[in-house]
Order: structure tokens, then sequence, then C-alpha cells
């Protein structure tokens, strides 16, 4: 018996001695980019002294939306959360506060506005094209590669062929994630289309002729393309991502739609290739295949049930983000990102990202179209994958995806 | 004649063990196989990983050690090790010092009370922890705001393990302890907590390592409860801070996370490789007999 | 002392069961009945408020068609790798159990992928199905390894299948093990010396009298393999074409990612029932006509 109450005892006491005594953290972030995570805690003691604050950063790899979800269910927020665009419809009505007056929301084009209200304020500007290896290029064809040169369909099948006859196997690489061949692909049907809200509400109603629909096959046209002469095209379902982001940055293949994001992927391989983005090619005389999609992105809203002096701690942590000679610096180049607002003019270190604010100063940008149902990405990126793997045709697909948007829960906005 | 017949059957026996030994190696190597492969990669630079996942140094980059540190570095090792190891040793304690108890109480008396939690503990084993994750975190952090603390999960994970080990126990008891050793202790004047501790407990022991090092490895690499209990940087145990390796996009640092698994493996391989005679006596003794 | 009053009883319930049984409540039956009373709300898991919607839930949980191909997905999966793994566990089992050379080195060696979790556990499979076997099939030029086998929906499901029989088969090899060593010795000299091969001994001695093993590895695994999600996670992902997502995943979905948290979570107590009565129907069965040694 004494035995046991004393085991019991130890333990307790050992539990409780290493638990920390809760200090009131003035500022924790919630940062859901989890590639700037090492980034992002080395700032925080540097940016808690400067601000007198003591900031604490945490990531998780659940989807957004579920991590936020525990959090509120045990009541228990962050002060200052980075999530993706489509969630700030969701959280911010109910738990984030007005940001207008805030100097960053002064310094950008690209914040969130919900009923009259500043509801968030983006981390970077992100966009989706063809990332290319020129370098690779360049060694087979012997020529200078100009992205413009190829900006239709035709022109660029012919530098494919001419890519394989120099004797690079299959020149392409398709991402088989649901994400990628949903949200960030097909998602261009809606977002190229001359009012994206408008077809969606066809769509919604059932209205949408998908099959006869000019941007869908434009870009299905180009699809083909690329699953032509995708590397893995016998098993295309399956690609490996960190395989298929490895092969271009060696130059096994040329090109692989995806975003500026894919470099802190590429950057892992170490290679010395020559890099870049460019729109999608399609045979179009619309003008999209001159311009990235994308925009505003990773948004931050600072919590409504915290603390005054808490919530101006975050809103100073958006003003140095945003305006501060520092805070540039460590979007710009600690986290290689693409900053949103005007007063930043760093250049940036990565060369996708070079591309991507190259066309967005050029104001080269399709904006992202943010209220796509929660249910998208899973389903319709099933519906992608079957005709990646040959088990539906465009019709099908056509199909598949009339049937998914009748009705479809398109997030209020 | 006899004797032949003996001699043949022996040498057929000793022909069958050879080939089961044969199958057997064969077997033991499949089964280790991803262990192999994980252990070949951890030593590439991630370019090497993902295109030359069989050689043993990387063609491009060479034999490197770097994942080690660089793994330790970025997860905070000693510091999630420590909290790890706090979390595991005291949740198995009183997991086996509450279970021991509750199944001696409950394999002993037939009162209603006995039957109905230990029906419920057998029940609880086939509820998915989906079911209980939301309400766990709008109980104990919305109402009670009590997360973030070690002792919370410590708790939590014995609350989760004491109905398999109530069960364990329970089967050993009934199997293992003959009533008349306690009637005698009885008669002796001991009262019934003393016959638990002084001639029951004892006698338990095999039960006591195999549910020890059942749980222990539950514990060690749980992921899901002690990420929605422990949120705070400091308090991260080994799985959470493992995950910094994964991106959320299907593409992950492969080098850091094989080298990560590694490190997280090798306490508990060296736990068990100790222990693993009397996991094998502790399941004998004990678990069948449910 | 008085070993018949309620208070007695009491106080030794208390003294004994009472921390364990304070401890298990708190975190799986409050959480539980908690759980079911948001079952009839429409709480989108962000919101703080909970509006009550009676059994609208259940309502579409029932006519969740993607969730019933889920559940009978995940019916046929745990069908296959129960059986799967209940005979490579009781082979291993025999083997290890002859006394050949080295059986302790080999019982302690098919237990060790149970020190792995089971997340870290998904990504080191799919590893080694997407780049291992294809650099294999690659480089010795064997056909069905060349294209990974998590490409195809059949692919996928066999590889989950594989994933559970290594993960388990060294676990239930350890009851087996129980089993064979609880049959005394006597009992088998006895049927030798009636003229029993070692195998007829095995087969009409042995196995019989190992009843409560079997069913005890049986209700094990049927358990895990219908609440399996870590390795669905990050091995298969639910893919391709979410053609691989078994019941808890498609629960988990629906709960977080779609944001219906009442009805994710009705669907989960309907996985939890059928599994509870497949679970007990397999121990009532087994029982019947159990042999006692």
């Amino acid at each position: 018996m004494k035995k046991l109450i004393t085991a019991i005892a130890t333990v307790t006491a050992a539990a409780m001695a290493v638990t920390p005594v809760m200090a009131a953290t003035d500022l924790t972030v919630f940062n859901s980019k989890s590639e700037i995570q090492t980034q992002f805690e080395e700032e925080a003691p540097v940016y808690s002294e400067l601000a007198g604050v003591n900031m604490e950063v945490a990531m998780s790899n659940d989807p957004v939306i579920t991590h936020m979800g525990t959090r509120y269910a045990s009541n228990n927020p962050y002060v200052l959360s980075m999530v993706d665009a489509k969630d700030v419809y969701s959280l911010t009505p109910e738990h984030g506060i007005d940001l207008a007056d805030t100097d960053a929301a002064k310094d950008t084009d690209y914040a969130i506005e919900i009923d009259g209200k500043v509801a968030a304020l983006p981390f970077c500007i992100e966009a989706r094209g063809v990332m290319y290896n020129k370098t690779a290029i360049e060694d087979i064809t012997g020529e200078e590669f100009k992205p413009e040169d190829y900006k239709t369909l035709d022109a660029f099948k012919e530098l494919l062929d001419k890519l394989v006859e120099g004797g690079m196997d299959a020149p392409v690489a398709i991402m088989k994630e649901d994400w990628s061949l949903a949200a960030h692909y097909l998602a261009q049907v809606v977002e190229e289309q001359e009012d994206p809200e408008a077809y969606v509400q066809k769509l919604v109603a059932g209205e949408g002729d998908i099959i006869n629909n000019e941007k869908f096959n434009s870009l299905m046209d180009t699809f083909d393309v690329l699953m032509e002469y995708n590397y893995a095209k016998d098993s295309a379902v399956n690609a490996d991502r960190n395989k298929s982001e490895d092969m271009l940055a060696w130059g096994d293949v040329a090109f692989m739609f995806g975003g500026n994001w894919d470099w802190s992927l590429i950057v892992q391989s170490e290679s010395d290739s020559e890099m870049g983005m460019m729109p999608v090619p399609q045979n179009t005389e619309d003008g999209t295949n001159e311009k990235l999609v994308g925009g505003g992105s990773k948004y931050f809203f600072v919590d409504s049930s915290v603390s005054e002096e808490q919530q101006q701690a975050a809103k100073d942590f958006l003003n140095w983000m945003a305006t501060d000679p520092d805070g540039q610096d460590f979007v710009s180049n600690t986290c290689a990102l693409v900053s949103p607002y005007k007063s930043n003019t760093l250049d940036v270190s990565d060369p996708l990202s070079v591309s991507v604010k190259a066309f967005a100063d050029a104001g080269n940008l399709i904006g992202n179209y943010n209220f796509f149902p929660d249910d998208h990405i899973t389903k319709v990126g099933a519906s992608m994958q079957k005709y990646l793997g040959g088990e539906i045709d465009r019709e099908g697909l056509a199909d598949e995806l009339t049937e998914y948007w009748k009705g479809a829960a398109v997030i209020e906005h | 004649m006899y004797e032949l017949e003996n001699a043949k059957a022996a040498r057929r026996r000793k022909i069958v063990n050879v080939v089961m030994w044969i199958v057997l190696l064969v077997l033991f190597l499949a089964f280790i196989f991803p262990f192999i492969i994980a252990l070949i990669n951890a030593f590439k630079a991630n370019t090497d990983i993902n295109r030359f996942p069989l050689a043993f140094i990387g063609p491009r980059k060479g034999f490197i050690t770097s994942n080690f540190p660089t793994a330790m570095e970025k997860m905070n090792f000693w510091g999630v090790f420590g909290n790890s190891v706090i979390i595991t040793v005291s949740a198995t304690v009183l997991t086996l010092i509450f279970s021991g108890m509750c199944a001696f109480v409950v394999t002993r008396n037939n009162w209603v009370a006995c039957r109905l939690i230990f029906a419920l503990m057998i029940a609880s084993m086939v509820i998915p922890f989906q079911v209980l994750m939301i309400p766990i975190v709008s109980i104990y952090g919305g109402t009670l705001n009590v997360l973030n603390h070690r002792l919370t999960l410590i708790l939590m994970h014995t609350g989760f393990s004491v109905s398999m080990a109530t069960f364990m126990y329970s089967g050993a008891i009934k199997t293992n302890i003959p009533l008349e050793l306690e009637e005698a202790a009885l008669i002796d004047g001991c009262t019934r907590w003393q016959t638990y501790w002084r001639v029951v407990y004892p006698l338990l022991g095999p039960t006591t390592a195999t549910v020890a090092i059942i749980d222990a490895m539950a514990f060690w690499n749980d992921y899901l409860l002690p990420s929605l209990v422990l949120t705070n940087k400091p308090l991260y145990t080994i799985p959470i801070a493992t995950q910094i390796f994964y991106g959320s996009m299907g593409g992950s640092d492969m080098g850091c996370v094989l080298a990560a698994l590694i490190l997280a493996m090798l306490p508990i391989l060296i736990l068990y490789l100790i222990m693993q005679k009397y996991i094998v006596e502790g399941v004998t003794s004990g678990a069948v007999k449910g | 002392m008085k070993r018949n009053t309620l208070s007695y009883k009491i106080r030794q319930y208390l003294m004994f069961a009472g921390p364990a049984t304070v401890l298990f409540c708190g975190v799986v039956i409050i959480p539980l009945i908690y759980g079911f009373y948001l079952t009839f709300t429409s709480w989108d898991g962000i919101s703080t408020t909970k509006p009550f919607v009676g059994i609208a839930n259940y309502a579409s949980a029932f006519s969740d068609g993607a969730f019933w191909v889920a559940m009978g997905r995940t019916l046929i999966y745990s069908a296959i790798a129960v059986i799967l793994v209940n005979v490579m566990a009781f082979l291993l089992a025999y083997m290890v159990t002859r006394g050949i050379k080295g059986q302790n080195f080999f019982r302690a060696g098919f237990f060790i992928p149970n020190l792995i979790g089971g997340i870290v556990l998904g990504y080191v499979w799919k590893f080694v199905f997407n780049s291992a076997f294809v650099a294999i099939g690659e480089n010795l030029n064997i056909g069905f390894l060349k294209d990974s086998w998590l490409g195809t929906p059949s692919g996928a499901m066999a590889c989950m299948i594989i994933v559970a029989v290594w993960q388990y088969a060294g676990y239930m090899m350890l009851i087996y093990v129980a089993g064979f060593m609880s049959v005394s010795k006597s009992l088998i000299e006895a049927a030798q010396i009636d003229g029993c091969t070692q195998s007829q001994a095995t087969w009409k001695v042995i196995v019989p009298l190992m009843r409560s093993s079997f069913v005890q590895c049986i209700f094990l695994t049927i358990t895990r393999c219908f609440m399996v999600y870590d390795v669905n996670l990050t091995l298969t992902e639910g893919g391709p074409f979410n053609s691989s997502v078994m019941a808890a995943m498609h629960v988990y979905r629906t709960a977080f990612t779609e944001r219906l948290f009442g009805t994710g979570q009705a669907e989960a107590l309907i996985l939890f029932l059928v599994c509870a009565i497949v679970g007990v129907t397999q121990v009532y069965i087994g029982r019947r006509g159990e042999v006692s040694a």
C-alpha cells in the first residue's frame, strides 16, 4: 500500500514538475504553410524581442479547417491564424475582427472583404502554371528557350516532339494528387470563364453544358497532350510527387503543371538547372494563355475572442510583415515568397517566384475562384484521377462533373 | 523394425525442420524488408532517395549522415524525447497499477457494477477513436480547460488503455491464480488489499510485462490523441514533432522522415529486446483465457 | 467484517476499481454520450451554436451512398485480412514452437512491425511500394513489379491487406504460440503413443484445444481491420480515385472535410455498431462448444 502510494505520488509529481506554468503567451500564430515552418520558428524569438511579445508558431498537417475546428472546440484559438482563402469565409464571420485599420490592409489589393469588413490579409502571392526546366530544354534544342513562343498548344506540342527526338523520352510529369488535378488544374475551367461567378451558378443549376464548354475543351486538349508525354503514362494515377519534382529539377522531364510552392520540394534536389513558370499553353485567342492563375494566398485573420492587447500584437505583426524592411526581408528572402504588399519591392530568390512576381507585377494574373465546395477536391479529384488513369473519357468526365455540380454547396460569400 | 521406423521418422523430422527453418528465414527477411529499406535510405540525400531507392550509397550525393543531426535539430529531439519518456513511463505505470486492481475485483466478484464495467470495457475496444475525438476536445478543452498539460494526456492514455489491460489481467487471474491461495491468505489475516499486493500481484509478473510493453509501444507511437491534447510546442512528443517533415500535400522530406523514424524506434526496440522473453511468457500465461 | 453489506461492496469496488472506472468513463463513456448528443445537431465543428435537428443526421447517413460503399469495402477488406492474418500467424506460431534452432530469435523478429506507429508505417510502406518495388522491377525486369501496385483499385486494396498481414501477424503469432504451449505435453505424448504422427497430433488434438486462441485473435483482428485509418490515410490516401476509402476514413472526411459533424458522428456510431455486432457474434459462435483443456 505504502509502495503504491509512493509510486503514484512519484509519477504525479514527476508529471507535474515538468508541466510548465502556462505563461500568458501573447501571440500564438498558426502557420498552415508547412514548408516555411522552420523559417517561421527561427523568426519567432527575433520578432518577440523586437516587438516585446512572446510569439509562438504552430503548424499542423491536418486539413486547415479540421485543425481550426479542434482549436475552437477546445476553446483554445490562435491569436493569429493563417488559413486558405475559402476557410476565411467560414471562419471569420464568427471568429474574426475587422482589419481595415491596419497599414497592411491599405497596402494590398488582395485582402478579402466580407460584408464591408477586411476579414483577412494575405501572406503571399501564389500562382499556377507550367513549370519548366530551361537548362534541360536548351541542352536538347541548342537554342534559347523563350516560354512566350510556346503559348499555343500547337507550338508547345512541336517543342515536346523535338525534345523526344532529342532523347528526352517523355518530357512531361503530371501530379496525380487530387488537389492538383481538381483545385489547381480543372479549377481553371471556372477561373478562366469571362464571368466565373455566373458560370458556377449555371453549374449548380445543372445548366453548365460542360462537354460543349469552350474553356473545358481547350484545357482538356492541353491536358491530353500532357498525358500523352507523361513519363509515368503507364501508372499515371500513382506518380510519386517527390520523384516527379526531382525529375524536373534534374531535367529528366522538362515540364510539369504546378505552382511556385513546388520550389520547396525542387530545392531539396540540389540541382543547378535554371527553372521558371509559364502559362498553360492553349489554342485560344482569349489571352488566358498569356497569364498565370493565382493571387493572394495563405490568409491571416485575427481572433475576436482574445484580449485587446493580443489583437493589437497580431495587427502589429501584420503591419511589420507588410511594411517594415525587416518584415519584408523575412517574407521575400527568408521565406522566398512573393509579397502581396505594394511597398515591398524586394526581389525574390526562388526562380519560380521570380516568374510569378513578373506576371503579377505586369497584372497578368487570373484571379482564384475561392468558393469551391468543401468536398470539391476529394470528389472532383477522384473524377480527374479516373480520367488520368484512362478509366473514363472526356464525355464521362463531363458527366461526372455535371452530376457533382448539381446542387453543390458553394461556399457562402 | 521399430528402431528402423524410428530412425526414419527422426530423419524425416530433421529434414522438415531444415525446410521450415529456411521458410522462416525467408519470411523473416520479408518482414524486416521495409526496415532495411528505411535504414539504407536514411543515409542518403533526398534526390538519391527519390531516384535510387535501392542504392546503398547515393550515386549523386554519396553516403551522408547529415539527415540525423538535421532531423534532431528540426524536431528538437532531446526535448520531445524527454516528453515522450515521461508520458510513456507514467501512463504505463498507472495503467499497470489501476487495471490490475480493477481486474482483481471484477474477476473475483459477481456484483452488478463489476459485470457492467467489464462489459463496457470490452465493448469499448471496438469504438473508433474518431467518435470520441471532438467530444473529448470540447469537454476537456472547451469546458474544463485542462488541455496542454502532460498530466492530462497521461490520465487520458491510462483511461483508454485500462480496458484492454483489465481484460488481460482478468484472464491471467482466472487461469493462473488458484482461489485457494487467496483464501489461505485471508485466513492468515490478510485484508483483501494485502492479499492482492502480497499474493496475487507478484504472480501476475508475466502479464504485467506483456501489458507494459504493449501499452508502452502504443503510448510511444500514438499520434492522434497527443496531437489533440498537447498543442503547445514545448510539450510535443516524438510523433507530433515528426510531422514537420511531412508536407501536407504529398511531398515530404524523406531523408529526415526516415532518420526520425529510426531515432523514434530505437528506444522502444531496445526495450523490446530486453523484455521480449517476458512477452512470450506473459501471453502464454495470461491472455488466452478471456 | 461483514462481506455482504452494500457498503462493504462499494468500498471494495472503489478501492480496487475506482481509479480505472473514473478514468475509463472520463475518456470513453462520457465523450461517447456527448458525441451521441451531437448527432442530433447540425454543428459544423467550428460554430459556437449547435442547432438541434432531430434525426436528420441519421437520415442523411443512411442515404449517403458513398458511406455504404466504403462500409462494404471495409467488410471485404476485413474478411480477407482477418483470414490471411490468422493463417499466417498460425503457421508462424506452428513453425516457431517445434523446437527449431533460433526459434526465440524468430519470435522476436516477427513481432518487430508492432514497434512503429500506423502513420509512419504507412509512409514507409508507400515508399516501399512506390519506389523500392518499382526499382526492383525495373532492375531485374520483373513485369508485375514495374508499375506500382498502388496505382489500381485492386492493387491498392491488395497493398492494404499486405500491410495488415505484416502489421498484425507477429502479434497474433504470439497469442497462438501461447495456445500451442498451453496444451500440455502429456496430452500430445499420449496421442503419439496412441499412434498419431506429429502432424496428426497437431490437427486432431492441439488445434481443437486452441479454440480460445482463435476466438481472441479473430476478435482482435476484426476490430483492428474495421477501424483501419492511419494506414489508409498515409498509404493510399483513399486513392486511386477514392477506390480505397474505408469506413473510418469516410467518417473522418464527412465530419472534418465536408464539415458535416453531426452526420459524420452518426456514421461513426453506425460503424461502431456494425463492428460490435460482428465482433460479438464471432466470439459467441467461437465460444459455443468450446473444448476445455
